[in-house]
């Protein structure tokens, strides 16, 4: 083991079931987000730039592309020598068979095995669902400075909205004195952002534990954090400034893709310090053509535009043909938007067609429709 | 594919101004994303050739960051080797800076190579081929050497100074010449060569006896009796980025899709080093028409009809038209530029207009200030 090593581990397993029809083959954390990247791309590229190098995933449901996909551990640069990107999925072991993960801490608990040998001083929990940009070793600095055994990523939230999250109530100094999960009376806005940093020898006892705990379900949040907090483990916080988005719905995924247009919008995908990473496509570069009209767009190399984008995000290998309309809409990588089709307030999914003069979504809908089946009339 | 490929560098009869100050022909900026050698890289590995010895006559601090270890051009790194090669004696003029040389040079290398054949291209042809098919033709006509060439009708204003050919109805080779565009009608060398291992090293040498300021095309042209040198026709697109209104036209010809299409291929990919830009942003009010966008730039004000590479600020007010930018460059507000070609990292800030024409492209330097 090299001293101080922290890995990483991307708890990427959710189904994403409020995105039905963009996970319908996918894992959620493989959906695709700003034209051209990935949701895991984050967490990835936010190791890669932290100088966390050794990361497993933990895939579970429809896993196949997203396991494949960042098996590719140099689109992130962690190809490393002391390096790289496992993936873990659920195995039939020797003594309890084929078991799916029953719960974040499980997950873990069930690949032990790997990170043994490893061996890590600490271990970086994170999820595979979230867009933001985050230096994981700042994080680690503030852990080693409170001594802690366990620390917190915490964002802070209104209080109306902090119902809906984990939220730790801390003394002064930022040490956790209390947790409660979705509290309905909520006595602090710091809400976990399901990323931790623990002392892995200290957790690997924890975990040994929990797994033999009957009544346990064997989450991070319901059952790990609680017994800490119990046992007066020293649980710190570190507080997150910045973009964090939790893209669980396709309105709050639009939203996302939206922030994108805005003037100096905080997740700035162009700060050149703080890069995101993906997959390297052969694409040639934007094509637009003479009779377009762009305003107000988000366009990633690829995309061929003849008509019209209005306040829009177009990925890779998207088209909009001639006289088509797209507004406020997110058109995913290699969609194809017909001649003359309108397509107003939706995110239209990998690779689907909305034939020639075809109209979907409107301007007045409550909710962004999602277009994931080829529509031709 | 059973050969050793060998990215010669052109000579010193192509210069592309300005440009050509800053970096060898083979690591220019092209269409927005890619480099010149792209395209010749691109046509070896899609071949399968998996030991690329990439000749570079000057400056190749460019192409050593392009170029890597050529994993992104689909290059083993167990199995092959990308190779970046100069002389590394300096020489005591230009002239004697030629193929020939620093092929003698790097000797060790080539010997030391298994494939019994190989094939030899200048990076400043853009064009897509399968060399396997070269090589079966090769070996089916029992040539000694075969020569890609392409017909054109526009030998008057393009592939100037090139070597052309005079083929026999077997089209065996039977004299080179240089297009001085006095016809319209030409056969142009490629200066693209397939033969074995064996006579290239020959050659080689032989060229190399014969006058020190010999290219590997001289001693093939004195060949053509001895020798049985036959053409390839390649009938798809083929341009030579030879000067800087050829760099300029070859361009800006390929933002039409349909031109874009007959250069690259769908089971033919062009490779290239990615720079993990983020998308472009095209702000509200900014116009954008006729144009090949990269990723990573900020686009507030007008461009029509341009090539805009990685990286480039377009300012709001300003128009950009008939023009290239390339990576890294700053438009200011209310600058206006028609048929310029702007080089990398270059801030047009206080000039307000510069105008050029096909022919004549206004230039502006890298990391210029103006």
């Amino acid at each position: 083991m090299r001293p101080n090593l922290m890995a990483a581990m991307i708890l990427a397993g959710g189904r994403g079931t409020r995105l039905y029809g963009l996970t319908k083959k996918v894992a959620k954390p493989a959906v695709h987000f700003g034209g051209k990247y990935r949701i895991i791309d984050f967490p990835l590229s936010n190791c890669a730039n932290s100088g966390v190098n050794t990361v497993g995933v933990l895939t579970q449901y429809e896993s196949v592309l997203l396991n494949a996909y960042v098996a590719k551990d140099q689109f992130w640069g962690l190809n490393t020598n002391d390096g790289g990107v496992y993936v873990l999925t659920p195995r039939e072991k020797d003594t309890t068979g084929l078991e799916v993960y029953r719960g974040t801490a499980d997950a873990i608990t069930q690949n032990i095995d790997f990170l043994d040998q490893i061996d890590p001083e600490y271990l970086l929990i994170l999820s595979g669902d979230h867009i933001y940009k985050m230096d994981y070793d700042d994080m680690l600095k503030t852990h080693k400075e409170m001594e802690a055994d366990a620390t917190i990523a915490v964002l802070e939230v209104s209080l109306k909205e902090a119902s809906r999250f984990g939220i730790m109530n801390c003394d002064k100094k930022g040490m956790i004195k209390e947790f409660e999960e979705k509290p309905a009376h909520p006595k602090s806005n710091l809400a976990s952002m399901g990323i931790y940093i623990f002392n892995y020898k200290t957790l690997r006892k924890y975990l040994m534990q929990d797994d033999k705990n009957e009544e346990s379900s064997h989450d991070f949040g319901k059952d790990i954090i609680p017994t800490y907090l119990k046992d007066k483990k020293r649980l710190a916080t570190y507080k997150f400034k910045g973009y964090w988005k939790d893209v669980g719905t396709i309105d709050s995924l639009w939203e996302a893709n939206m922030d994108l247009l805005k003037n100096n919008n905080q997740l700035d995908l162009a700060d050149e310090s703080w890069k995101i990473y993906t997959e390297n496509l052969n694409v040639l570069p934007a094509f637009i053509g003479e009779d377009a009209s762009i305003d107000n767009a988000y366009i990633t190399q690829g995309a061929v535009v003849l008509g019209m984008a209005k306040n829009s995000i177009l990925g890779t290998n998207s088209y909009i043909g001639k006289d088509a309309k797209v507004i406020d809409s997110v058109i995913n990588p290699g969609a194809k938007i017909g001649e003359g089709a309108r397509v107003t307030r939706c995110i239209v999914a990998d690779g689907v067609e909305i034939g020639p003069g075809v109209k979907v979504g409107s301007a007045n809908s409550e909710h962004i429709e999602l277009i994931d089946k080829k529509v031709m009339e | 594919m059973d050969a050793l490929g060998i990215i010669n560098f052109e000579d010193n009869v192509a210069t592309v101004d300005g440009l050509g100050e800053y970096r060898p022909v083979p690591a220019m900026a092209f269409l927005g994303r890619y480099r010149i050698i792209d395209f010749i890289l691109s046509n070896m590995t899609n071949s399968g050739i998996n030991n690329v010895h990439v000749y570079c006559k000057e400056k190749p601090r460019n192409l050593f960051a392009h170029l890597g270890t050529g994993s992104h051009y689909n290059i083993n790194e167990k199995r092959g080797q990308l190779r970046i090669l100069f002389g590394e004696k300096s020489f005591s003029s230009p002239v004697y800076n030629n193929d020939v040389a620093n092929f003698i040079l790097n000797m060790q290398y080539i010997e030391s190579d298994h494939n019994p054949y190989v094939v030899i291209a200048p990076s400043y042809f853009i064009y897509s081929i399968n060399f396997n098919n070269v090589l079966e033709e090769h070996l089916k006509s029992k040539a000694d050497v075969t020569i890609l060439y392409t017909s054109t009708s526009d030998a008057k204003n393009s592939f100037l100074a090139c070597d052309t050919l005079q083929m026999d109805e077997n089209k065996r080779v039977t004299w080179f010449g240089k297009n001085r565009g006095n016809t319209k009608n030409k056969y142009i060398s490629l200066e693209a060569y397939v033969m074995s291992k064996e006579l290239f090293i020959d050659l080689v040498h032989k060229a190399a006896e014969t006058s020190s300021l010999y290219w590997f095309k001289d001693i093939l042209r004195d060949s053509e009796h001895e020798l049985k040198i036959k053409g390839y026709q390649i009938k798809g697109y083929v341009r030579c980025i030879n000067s800087l209104a050829k760099y300029y036209q070859t361009n800006m010809e390929l933002r039409d899709r349909s031109v874009a299409a007959s250069l690259f291929k769908a089971d033919w990919p062009i490779y290239t080093q990615t720079n993990d830009s983020s998308p472009s942003t095209y702000a509200k009010g900014s116009s954008v028409k006729g144009s090949v966008i990269a990723n990573g730039c900020k686009i507030d004000g007008t461009i029509t009809d341009s090539i805009i590479s990685r990286n480039v600020t377009v300012s709001k007010g300003a128009v950009v038209k008939d023009s290239i930018i390339l990576p890294g460059s700053y438009i200011g507000e209310n600058a206006k530029l028609d048929h310029v070609v702007v080089d990398k990292y270059a801030i047009i800030h206080h000039v307000k207009e510069l105008v050029g024409t096909d022919e004549e492209p206004v230039y502006v330097k890298r990391r210029d200030r103006i």
